[in-house]
């Protein structure tokens, strides 16, 4: 089966797809405030590796690694519902079909657990 | 409308963020909207370093007075975002220096995103080459470098014959008895270090070990180098075979015994089977050296032929050799520099 990542034209599409959606997230009256003192290297250093994580690229972010770097910033159940919708958002944009958005969604819900630490 | 008031329209309608400085003072003469937009504080008559306060302005000053231009990289934040501009101070008369802003951030952006995936992209390769290097050493443990190459650039490997090389079969007195005595993991440990050891001694003679069959060994010389005294190579490996394990007998409980047979000759070598394959030799050199083996005594090596080279070989009889008829065998004792 190929990756969401190839199907989708590899890093040159995908790259919209992670620009896209860092500016939803920072640009989200909801969940922005979580980036206030990001460092946007960081920050697309990350949302780079997760995405292509996500949809089957290069990167494989270890769920350790992924619960690690959400611990401390107390992540509530509908932030993650809100950065969910987002991402489901920018995958519509950019064409996604809607099986393929399901199947990333899908991904993403099963890893709820590693980024949500608030009760 | 005169050129003046056109200018100013023109200056204010571009997406670059302007602004028109009195050289003497560094205040603000003029700011297109952009800019007003960009830098809340940036104001007709403000000075520029309260615009941008973390500006070199020494440097800004001598730039301007030697080279009429000063470029400079500044970010700042808005809101939760980081803003990088691109800064050109150019001095257009005695009177003014115009500065120019070029919203770059996306370009930061892109490049940031760009060194992420690169980065990845690099560790995927590495991990990809030690994957490759991992079959490859796999791949040279069941056949010949030359053949491994073969295999390698063309998928196949094509059958060879080898006219004139030499075959080493070796095996253990007794080995069915120690199996049996001896615990599996200890046997098989036994045996690793030992065919380690022969493995890396055959290396420096330019042997390469084709299999091992329980306690039969089997090498080969000469399917790199036909032209190289293949036979005296591999006699000086099988005097170090019985070398090592007269010297590993001294110290280890367990007591190993070799019987080697040498013989020089014709083989074929190929690559057989497709899901498990397997490099193999065949031919009368294999043949022989197995049936010489059987008629070596324990840590003995024998051979039909005289071994080309300065080596101790002392005749042992005729003997009827199974398949071959009756041969002269010769045992190699030693080498004569030694």
């Amino acid at each position: 089966m190929t990756a969401l990542f190839d199907k989708y034209g590899g890093f040159s599409s995908i790259s919209r797809v992670v620009m896209a959606f860092y500016d939803k997230m920072l640009d989200s009256d909801d969940i922005g405030e979580y980036f206030d003192d990001v460092d946007m290297k960081r920050l697309i250093d990350h949302q780079t590796k997760f995405i292509a994580a996500l949809l089957g690229g290069p990167a494989s972010y270890s769920d350790e690694r992924l619960a690690q770097l959400h611990a401390h910033l107390d992540i509530s159940g509908s932030d993650f519902d809100e950065m969910k919708r987002l991402l489901g958002e920018t995958l519509d944009e950019h064409g996604f079909e809607s099986d393929d958005r399901d199947a990333a969604m899908a991904a993403i819900e099963a890893r709820r657990a590693l980024i949500v630490s608030a009760a | 409308m005169n050129i003046e008031a056109i200018n100013e329209r023109l200056l204010r309608a571009i997406g670059a963020g302007v602004a028109i400085l009195s050289p003497g003072a560094w205040e603000i003469q003029f700011q297109n909207q952009a800019f007003g937009e960009w830098f809340d504080v940036a104001e007709v008559g403000a000075p520029i370093t309260s615009v941008f306060p973390d500006l070199d302005f020494e440097a800004l000053v001598a730039a301007i007075e030697s080279d009429s231009r000063y470029s400079v990289e500044a970010s700042f934040r808005r809101k939760r975002r980081t803003l990088i501009v691109a800064l050109t101070f150019t001095r257009a008369s005695a009177d003014f220096v115009l500065l120019e802003c070029q919203n770059i951030t996306r370009i930061r952006e892109l490049e940031t995103m760009i060194e992420s995936y690169s980065s990845m992209v690099e560790r995927n390769t590495r991990e990809i080459e030690r994957e490759k290097e991992r079959v490859e050493k796999l791949l040279l443990n069941i056949m010949p470098r030359n053949v491994y190459e073969e295999y390698k650039t063309f998928g196949v490997v094509t059958p060879q014959k080898y006219d004139d090389v030499t075959v080493l079969a070796l095996d253990f007195v007794d080995f069915d008895e120690m199996a049996e005595k001896v615990g599996p993991s200890v046997m098989v440990s036994e045996m690793n270090d030992i065919y380690v050891a022969f493995d890396r001694i055959g290396e420096q003679f330019g042997s390469e070990r084709i299999k091992t069959v329980g306690d039969a060994y089997i090498c080969i010389c000469g399917l790199r180098e036909p032209e190289g005294d293949h036979a005296a190579a591999l006699a000086n490996a099988a005097l170090r075979f019985v070398r090592f394990l007269e010297r590993r007998n001294k110290t280890h409980p367990h007591q190993w015994r070799c019987r080697i047979g040498i013989a020089s000759g014709s083989v074929i070598g190929s690559v057989v089977g497709v899901q498990k394959y397997v490099y193999d030799v065949f031919g009368v050199a294999v043949k022989l050296s197995h049936r010489l083996r059987d008629h070596a005594g324990p840590m003995q090596i024998v051979c039909a032929e005289d071994i080309p080279g300065d080596f101790k070989v002392d005749e042992i009889g005729v003997r009827a050799v199974h398949g071959f008829g009756d041969l002269t065998l010769r045992e190699v004792r030693g080498a004569i520099a030694s």
